[in-house]
């Protein structure tokens, strides 16, 4: 099959009966008690736990799933807004650039779990707590990844709008911020993922509710069942905000999609 | 048609490398009337790609004017319309968005940016093609839209720094034809760049020939050729005669840059 393309139904059906065989085995292993099913719930199980948890009259899923995209959302949004331009600017003054570098170098490593004592000490465990670690698990890769894009615009692009006549501020907005669109949705669709882990590290620690929350609280009662829908909940959502992120892209980049097939 | 469009007055470029100075051009002078085709040719390292961006404004000469209908050229002027060997189209525009960019820029309206847009993207012969990007059209489209954008930014001069060396050599043939026709066609003056001695005996009126670092004036040769702009005239007696000629001299100059290299 080397160097054979399998086209889009190929791949999905044959995924699929990848799934679906892994989904049986881990069923029979469960069913026939080679694996405990107090440590691993069997698929149809966790399924069972997934509607009971929906169909409720409260629909604590539902509502959890909410209350983490919002949360995520939210904090995403607001790091897009402050480290998109900040990077523009960055990407095109090299004295800027060279004077914050070394502050982001310091920001940069640090996982989004060491700002929870500062951020509880500061917000206490309202939404701005939750808000804020994903803000800072974020900021410092979108300023980089944006950055990184204004940069890697073709210089000659430039050239070629200043000699139409186009002034500083016309090049930002019709050959810089095109130009590195590309390169910086993938940088987003990147730091969407993070922000995920953010929130769900957040609800572990201090929360009463979302889906981090619930996962933690589960463990404690020792319903694996729960823990797994909530983590299979969370691929989930994050998997749907890829494919809208997708979207986004064939909207914004028509061009591409244009050119880079045959 | 004897009026003079850019006037070089003694131009002197110096590079300051880690390795020291470089002067890339030395006491250049030079004009360029109003409808001319000039070409400069050289060896490469000549100073000629030097001496299109210093017309361009992308660089400033060390000491010297360029005059552009007498007045100093002094920063980025798009009068002077660059086209590059790379195209540099905005591959997220199409055919007909990278063609008005410059009229929008400026502030032309939409109607009319649309209705002279539709009058160039003809003269280049890319009606039909409009909606295209430029990633979808081939390497002799996308030169024609790169002109086509320049030309509808109502340049004085024509600025070409090797336009057609990234073409196949058919193609190259098509658009030196296509770019003498579009140039009679408006009465553009032209400033082209190329190594290749055909095609600057093809395309010119005037061809200059330039010494190798420090770049200067080397020797003007005032083209009149029978058959000029068909691609007969490069079977006249004539033709070939200019050629070995500019070739000699040309050769000359390679020999002496390779030596530096060398030694």
């Amino acid at each position: 099959m080397e160097g054979k393309e399998l086209g889009l139904w190929g791949s999905s059906v044959i995924g699929a009966i990848g799934l679906l065989v892994f989904l049986s085995l881990w069923e029979i292993l469960v069913r026939t008690n080679v694996i405990d099913p107090f440590f691993l719930p069997a698929p149809t199980q966790v399924i069972d736990k997934a509607i009971q948890m929906t169909t409720a009259k409260d629909a604590v899923l539902l509502t959890d799933i909410k209350i983490s995209a919002t949360r995520v959302l939210t904090g995403f949004l607001l790091s897009v807004l402050a480290g998109v331009p900040a990077g523009l600017i960055l990407g095109m003054n090299p004295v800027i650039r060279a004077a914050i570098n070394p502050i982001i170098s310091i920001i940069r490593p640090l996982p989004a779990l060491s700002w929870i004592p500062l951020s509880m000490l500061w917000l206490g465990i309202d939404e701005q707590q939750k808000y804020a670690i994903v803000f800072m698990g974020s900021f410092a890769s979108i300023l980089v990844y944006t950055t990184d894009a204004t940069m890697r615009v073709d210089p000659t692009l430039r050239r070629a709008a200043m000699n139409l006549g186009a002034s500083p501020l016309q090049i930002l907005r019709y050959v810089i911020l095109p130009g590195a669109l590309p390169d910086l949705l993938t940088g987003l669709k990147v730091v969407l993922a993070i922000a995920w882990t953010c929130v769900i590290s957040a609800e572990m620690v201090g929360a009463n509710s979302g889906l981090g929350f619930r996962i933690w609280t589960a463990k404690e009662w020792s319903d694996t069942g729960q823990v797994l829908v909530g983590m299979i909940s969370i691929s989930v959502t994050v998997l749907v905000l890829d494919i809208l992120f997708r979207g986004l892209e064939r909207v914004l980049l028509p061009y591409q999609r244009k050119t880079s097939g045959t | 048609m004897s009026e003079t469009l850019i006037k070089f007055d003694n131009i002197t470029k110096r590079f300051s490398l880690r390795k020291g100075d470089i002067v890339a051009v030395k006491d250049f002078s030079l004009e360029i009337k109003k409808g001319e085709i000039l070409t400069i040719v050289g060896a490469s390292g000549c100073g000629k790609t030097t001496v299109l961006n210093m017309v361009a404004g992308f660089l400033t000469p060390s000491s010297g004017n360029i005059l552009l209908d007498g007045q100093p050229i002094t920063k980025i002027e798009p009068r002077c319309g660059m086209i590059f060997q790379n195209y540099a189209l905005f591959p997220w525009l199409s055919v007909r968005k990278n063609v008005e960019f410059g009229p929008k820029i400026n502030g032309v309206s939409k109607k009319v940016r649309r209705e002279e847009s539709a009058k160039y993207i003809e003269m280049v012969g890319l009606k039909g093609f409009e909606d295209a990007y430029p990633g979808e059209l081939s390497g002799g489209m996308r030169q024609r839209t790169a002109l086509c954008r320049v030309l509808a930014n109502k340049p004085d001069i024509l600025l070409c720094d090797e336009p057609f060396a990234a073409l196949d050599a058919m193609t190259r043939q098509i658009m030196q034809q296509e770019l003498l026709r579009i140039v009679n066609e408006s009465g553009q003056t032209v400033l082209f760049i190329t190594h290749s001695i055909d095609e600057a005996l093809i395309l010119s009126d005037k061809i200059v020939v330039m010494s190798v670092r420090p770049g200067t004036v080397k020797h003007i040769y005032d083209i009149e050729l029978p058959h000029f702009g068909k691609v007969e005239v490069q079977l006249t007696d004539e033709y070939l005669k200019l050629k070995r000629q500019i070739w000699a001299m040309v050769e000359e100059e390679v020999k002496i840059s390779m030596k530096i290299v060398s030694s």
